[in-house]
């Protein structure tokens, strides 16, 4: 049992922790794929920021700044600083739930991506800076993981960071994979490298396919494969698990709602034919994942946070 | 008063600075007048001795990282963004010996004893009304009056079950009230963190003087916030209610949840329906029993009071009235601690008690008084003038500190409004050395301690003691530039209990 309210901040800050670290990857990975002066470079470029939402027109994009504004930008709402500012607010708003390891993590990042020096800090090694990032929100992480009950605070938060995770790889695997991709097909080695490591998926996937970099391997590993944290189905088993649990407590009318829908999707991956996926045509596929995520959402705010009071007034 | 014609000896001098310590004319918590050392303030005074400046300031850095981590800030309002600020938290702890906390602790207890059984009684038959030892019309006519409250059962008749009074030690040495603060008194989370900061900056003084512990205040709360239900045994829900995460005391309150392990709620969790309040859960509407509230009166019910605030709920005062939940502090407690009521506090202590009050009271004139409103307006210059209804260090002036025109304005105010005002002599509260600027300096302190009144009552044995930052400044409010420091209750004068002490 935990107030309405706070499972709605703990599911946000789970979201907004998991963007952060999405949008400092992306960010990462495409200033480094500028550094060598190649077309796949420009790719990278296009797929990243396509990936957030602002494709551009691919030409000239000046990285440095569209990585700048991404990560450092206080009035972009989507960019790093912004997620974190707003994931601990969420977390400040439950500060009574979450341990004080966990909240000195985030407090900690959120000092310093709004220190007046982190502009300065971030132009002269930007990868440092993000590297440092990453690692924070790791290291914050492993504290929820390891000083928070796993109880329902924990799964919410939980439940927000797959939820987030989820529908960002999809969005990136649509980008790179639909039916019909604005930037050219998608075969340059460089550029494919450069989207395994937007989905921190390289080392993993190289033990499981080797060097071999081929677009349906990348799309395989990181639609179906079981075990690695990042694919669309450890997702989506994630989601389905938490759902599990958290409903467990509600009453039996309601439990129809996120867990049966979490359920089917996670069944829907877990039974497809890997065979039938091609490159070209994942499309209807990312797009009914990104569609059920959104499904998914609606129904964890119907069922445990915005009911309608009617329903759950004493007799 | 003893003290009052203190000159000063030779200044005494700490090792770690090439400045001498200078104390003014205030009495100073750890020299004597004659430039010796308080022997209760011998072990830190060595400890201090042995650390230089740098090592100090670096200690001091640590702190205030520590506290800015932890998220220990409260917010303040810009004109360009809202920022959030620690509370200037000094390193060297107050240290206050076991005997005249023993003195404290009685006059306290007498005191908010006193005090509940005056909101019992003006909120029932009104005796001490008809006996005229409190003008009627100060307490029925004080805005903090609530004739919603008449005739209402309180448990233990505990009214203010959380009480923060201010003291301050006078020239003579002695602890004398300064104000009661029986609404929403905050601070007691600065009390804690503080000890924590403490404990690490000087573990070993620390484990060498004895030092009674806080750490209990949460649990004792807890069973004080319990003890208010009939049946407070069959575990009631207890929630803290805050006005929300923009409120500047927010920090104390996720605090207290945090550790008595209760929700902390606001006023759009909670639902009243049939006069039962109930909270809003991931698993539906879940009763609650007792409500911790950090909310102001005004703002509790807007269909009782305030009818704009949207930090309460809407009929909960209802629910009160009817027994199906309890209120801590109870609504109304507020004109208790009215400044103008503060004036009759003594009285009302040997009114109830039949006592004399342990802990004296500062002389007060009350402005709606004709002949002590002369007195007031023809000595602007030596008082210190408060407005009633005020408080945080808002509304009022300091004589000797204000100029002419400044005066001459407040007396305007006061002749307005008389009723509104009272006045009080300026006090030289204590001074206590603080790392200022790099340096040890004397600055003047005030002593916040917390008691807890339900089934029982109890003192906690530490405080907060704030402290005034600017050089000479009387102003130890928060919102005014105040900082905090760690208070040391001994357990024992003779030294601690158990063995020697380690270094």
């Amino acid at each position: 049992m935990m107030l309405a309210r706070v499972a709605d901040s703990l599911y946000w800050l789970g979201r907004y922790i998991e963007r952060a670290e999405h949008l400092s990857r992306l960010s990462s990975v495409m200033l480094n794929a500028t550094l060598d002066q190649t077309d796949a470079g420009a790719h990278a470029v296009w797929i990243a920021m396509a990936a957030v939402g602002e494709p551009g027109d691919g030409a000239g994009v000046a990285s440095f700044e569209a990585a700048r504004t991404l990560v450092l930008d206080r009035q972009d709402q989507n960019s790093v600083v912004s997620s974190l500012a707003r994931a601990r607010e969420n977390a400040r708003q439950v500060r009574d739930q979450i341990t004080t390891e966990t909240w000195e993590r985030l407090n900690l990042l959120y000092l310093k991506v709004t220190d007046p020096r982190a502009g300065k800090e971030f132009s002269d090694s930007s990868s440092t800076f993000l590297h440092d990032v990453i690692a924070d929100l790791h290291l914050f992480k492993g504290a929820a993981d390891t000083t928070m009950s796993h109880g329902e605070s924990w799964r919410f938060m939980m439940l927000g960071i797959y939820m987030e995770r989820a529908q960002l790889v999809s969005r990136l695997l649509e980008v790179c994979f639909a039916d019909s991709p604005r930037h050219g097909r998608l075969d340059d080695h460089v550029a494919l490298v450069s989207v395994l490591r937007m989905a921190c998926a390289l080392e993993p996937y190289l033990r499981v396919y080797t060097a071999e970099i081929e677009p349906r391997h990348i799309l395989e590993f990181l639609v179906f494969d079981e075990d690695f944290p990042r694919s669309i189905r450890f997702a989506t088993a994630q989601i389905e698990q938490h759902l599990t649990a958290l409903t467990r407590s509600v009453s039996a009318g309601e439990r129809a709602g996120p867990e049966r829908l979490a359920g089917r999707l996670k069944a829907r991956l877990q039974y497809a034919d890997v065979d039938e996926l091609k490159a070209v045509g994942a499309g209807p596929l990312l797009t009914t994942v990104v569609n059920e995520c959104a499904s998914i959402h609606e129904a964890i705010y119907e069922t445990f946070v915005a009911y309608p009071l009617e329903m759950r007034l004493p007799a | 008063m003893a003290g009052m014609t203190q000159t000063l000896a030779e200044a005494p001098t700490l090792p770690m600075t090439e400045a001498a310590y200078l104390p003014g004319v205030a009495y100073d918590e750890m020299f004597t007048a004659e430039g010796d050392v308080r022997t209760h303030y011998d072990p830190l005074h060595a400890r201090m001795s042995t650390l230089g400046a740098e090592e100090l300031a670096g200690r001091q850095r640590t702190l205030e990282r520590s506290f800015l981590l932890q998220g220990i800030t409260f917010t303040v309002y810009g004109a360009e963004n809202t920022t959030e600020r620690i509370i200037p938290t000094d390193l060297f702890p107050r240290i206050i010996p076991a005997a005249e906390w023993a003195r404290i602790e009685a006059g306290l207890t007498q005191r908010l004893r006193a005090l509940n059984l005056f909101l019992d009684d003006i909120y029932g038959d009104q005796q001490i009304l008809m006996d005229g030892v409190v003008p009627r019309e100060l307490v029925l006519g004080a805005p903090s009056y609530r004739r919603e409250m008449q005739h209402l059962y309180v448990p233990h008749k505990a009214y203010a079950n959380v009480c923060g009074s201010d003291l301050i030690r006078c020239q003579d040495g002695q602890f004398a009230v300064l104000e009661d603060n029986l609404r929403v008194p905050s601070g007691v989370s600065y009390m804690l963190a503080n000890r924590d900061a403490a404990k690490r900056t000087f573990p070993g003084t620390y484990r060498a003087a004895g030092v009674r512990p806080v750490e209990r205040y949460p649990d004792l709360l807890l069973a004080t916030l319990k003890s208010m239900t009939a049946d407070w045994r069959s575990n009631p829900q207890v929630v803290v209610l805050t006005p929300g995460v923009y409120n500047s005391a927010y920090y104390e309150h996720a605090y207290l949840a945090r550790l008595m392990g209760v929700p902390l709620v606001e006023g759009r969790d909670l639902v009243v329906h049939e006069n039962m309040v109930y909270m809003r859960t991931t698993t539906g509407l879940r009763r609650v029993d007792v409500i911790y509230r950090r909310v102001d009166d005004d703002f509790i019910d807007p269909l009782t009071f305030r009818r704009d605030s949207s930090l309460g709920a809407a009929g909960l005062f209802n629910a009160y009235r009817a027994g199906n939940v309890v209120i801590c502090n109870a609504p109304g407690t507020g004109v208790a601690d009215d400044k103008a009521v503060y004036a009759y506090v003594p009285d009302i202590i040997r009114y109830y008690l039949g006592e004399d009050a342990i802990l004296p009271n500062i002389e007060t004139f009350l402005c709606r008084e004709p002949r002590q409103l002369q007195h007031v307006l023809a000595n602007l210059d030596k008082l210190v003038v408060k407005a009633v209804g005020a408080s945080g260090g808002y509304g009022m002036l300091v004589g000797p500190h204000a100029s002419q025109a400044e005066r001459e304005a407040f007396a305007e105010a006061i002749k307005a409004d008389p009723e509104n005002y009272i006045a009080q002599p300026t006090i030289q509260l204590s001074t206590a050395p603080c790392l200022v600027d790099g340096r040890i300096e004397p600055r003047h302190v005030d002593l916040r301690p917390f008691i807890l009144s339900g089934e029982k009552t109890i003192v906690t044995p530490g405080a907060l003691t704030r402290v005034a930052l600017k050089r000479g400044s009387l102003v130890v409010n928060s919102s005014q530039g105040g900082g905090s420091k760690d208070t040391w209750v001994l357990a024992d004068d003779q030294g601690p209990a158990n063995g020697s002490a380690r270094p």
